[in-house]
């Protein structure tokens, strides 16, 4: 029976590990090797191995670092963005949810939308002739900024990012409020606890983890941007709104250096393990705790 | 007095939550039911004289931009890549939950693999189909999509397998079925609710999907993410905005009302999926 199980299990297992090994394993070693070799679309098939310099020269690059910082900062202040406005919606509307579930619904329908068309949308939107935006602005306040120029094409795209997956922070950490038992809160304001510290000594605790993850999520996601980046703006002026998923697209579609494309999409791969380690660590000490 | 006041600015609050995060799609869609004089002549909100052309004109231009033809690639590709995804992970799910096969690593690289920008592997993918011929096919696609989504799907089967009463499994197994007739007739009848919340899940993320379309299709199989851009450019001069728009509503259609009938699905996936992860 005990080795009928294992045979089973691994039956079970099969299809699933074929695909993966199919769709990552297989494509993980191309990346490694093409990442030491000098290879184009020529001599795509034999690849000649020379080395570790495509990593010196994405580690020279400054555009690499400029990528680099650009998607490092845009998913830090997007991911704290989302995380505190979620969090504010999330408790200031509780009541309403409470009694009307479906309206969250309204809010949650942001997140449908292909990030992808959100970008073209907002070509229209912001457009100084067309868009709703600029007209507003202008009847308002009689002007309006150059939305994707470079002194303020980073705040629209944080705006965009926030304003498109903020519904998401708000969904994880409403359901993480709704769990808390009404006791818990009950046996508090029973102390005498009431409003802001009722708020930061039992809800806020109660829910670390619940912000912990939607962080950690929204940043990761935030952080490899490129859809709605790739239709609204490209790679923007200059380069500035360059991400590092847009580095690498255009490394390998645009200049055609497969070598530096496939190298600096392993230095990517790098830096996830290292911040998935710090969390996995992090958590995992958390629990033991 | 208070109370009632509270709960005003509640719904003042919530109005104007929907009105600004909602925003990109309604004023796209104020813009798609303009004519083309009224959009150059009139940028707000307020439509004054409503009008299909748009959707209409779409329609004209099925010669050189049909977008009927990426409608149906994103049907069949993210339908066909969300059952791929639900027919691989769900056995995968049930050896982990019930015998363990796997958990130590299986388990772990899907949730971290979340995590991972996929554009990694997009360049040897892309070399790798242009090998085998499935560049720009709706197979090619499907295939990413199923991979998309096979992370989360194994996820939430995971768990909600683990969260089943196994005295029915073993009734079953005591009147002699097998673990291949138990997966069939047992364990995903009573699994449909995850099944069903997944597969719309899979379904949204597959058609929402952009960088991979981009890079691996051309034009027989590009899905309608990548191919609505295309009538931006489709007047050779300046961009027909109305149609554009209209484009755009229709390329969000589908995900849309699928959010807004099963928002209670998706929403309980969203978290399960993030918190279990």
């Amino acid at each position: 029976m005990e080795r009928q199980t294992i045979f089973e299990g691994r039956v079970l297992l099969a299809p699933l590990t074929a695909f993966l090994i199919a769709l990552l394993g297989f494509p993980l070693v191309v990346d490694l090797v093409y990442s030491v070799s000098r290879v184009g679309f020529e001599n795509i098939r034999a690849p000649e191995i020379t080395g570790l310099g495509n990593y010196a020269k994405a580690l020279a690059d400054p555009e690499f670092w400029g990528a680099a910082w650009f998607s490092l900062r845009f998913g830090l202040i997007v991911a704290s963005i989302q995380v505190v406005v979620g969090l504010i919606l999330a408790i200031f509307l509780a009541p309403l949810f409470a009694a009307r579930p479906w309206l969250i619904a309204l809010l949650m329908l942001p997140m449908m939308v292909a990030p992808a068309l959100v970008g073209l949308m907002y070509r229209l939107i912001l457009h100084e002739f067309v868009g709703a935006v600029p007209y507003y602005l202008l009847e308002w306040y009689g002007d309006f900024p150059a939305f994707l120029g470079r002194q303020w094409v980073f705040t629209t795209l944080v705006v965009i990012e926030t304003l498109q997956w903020t519904p998401f922070a708000l969904l994880i950490l409403h359901s993480a409020y709704a769990a808390i038992s009404p006791d818990v809160r009950e046996a508090a304001s029973l102390d005498g606890a009431t409003g802001l510290r009722l708020f930061l000594n039992v809800d806020l605790p109660l829910m670390l983890p619940a912000i912990g993850i939607t962080a950690f999520i929204r940043f990761i996601d935030s952080f490899r941007v490129f859809d709605n980046l790739y239709t609204l703006v490209g790679s923007g002026a200059g380069g500035s709104t360059t991400s590092m998923s847009i580095y690498i697209y255009q490394a390998f579609f645009k200049v055609g250096d497969i070598g530096l494309a496939v190298a600096a999409s392993m230095l990517l791969l790098a830096a996830s393990f290292v911040v998935l380690w710090i969390i996995n660590h992090f958590t995992a000490r958390k629990v033991a705790t | 007095m208070r109370r009632p006041a509270i709960q005003a600015l509640r719904w003042l609050v919530f109005g104007l939550a929907v009105l600004i995060l909602n925003f990109p799609v309604i004023a796209t869609l104020v813009t798609s039911l303009k004519s083309e004089a009224e959009i150059s002549s009139n940028a707000s909100l307020v439509i004054e004289n409503p009008t299909l052309d748009n959707y209409a004109a779409i329609f004209g231009m099925a010669d050189r931009f049909d977008i009927l033809h990426f409608l149906m690639n994103s049907l069949v590709a993210s339908t066909l890549g969300s059952a791929l995804a639900i027919a691989l992970a769900f056995p995968a799910a049930y050896a982990m939950a019930r015998f363990g096969t796997g958990r130590r690593w299986l388990l772990p690289l899907a949730v971290n693999l979340r995590a991972v920008p996929l554009i990694i592997f997009a360049i040897p993918i892309y070399l790798m189909y242009q090998q085998v011929g499935l560049l720009d096919t709706r197979l090619g696609l499907s295939l990413i999509f199923c991979l998309i989504n096979v992370p989360l799907v194994l996820v939430l089967f995971t768990s909600a397998i683990a969260e089943l009463p196994i005295e029915i499994e073993e009734a079953a197994r005591v009147d002699g079925a097998g673990t291949f007739r138990l997966i069939l007739h047992v364990v995903l009848p009573m699994s449909l609710n995850v099944v069903a919340a997944s597969s719309v899940l899979a379904f949204i993320y597959s058609w929402n999907e952009f960088l991979f379309g981009l890079m691996l299709t051309t034009s027989r199989a590009t899905p309608i993410s990548v191919g609505a851009s295309f009538f931006f450019a489709a007047s050779g001069g300046g961009v027909r905005w109305g149609v554009a728009a209209a484009v755009m509503i229709l390329a969000t259609l589908p995900p849309l009302l699928l959010g807004l009938v099963m928002y209670r699905q998706i929403g309980r996936s969203m978290t399960a999926g993030a918190v279990k992860g």
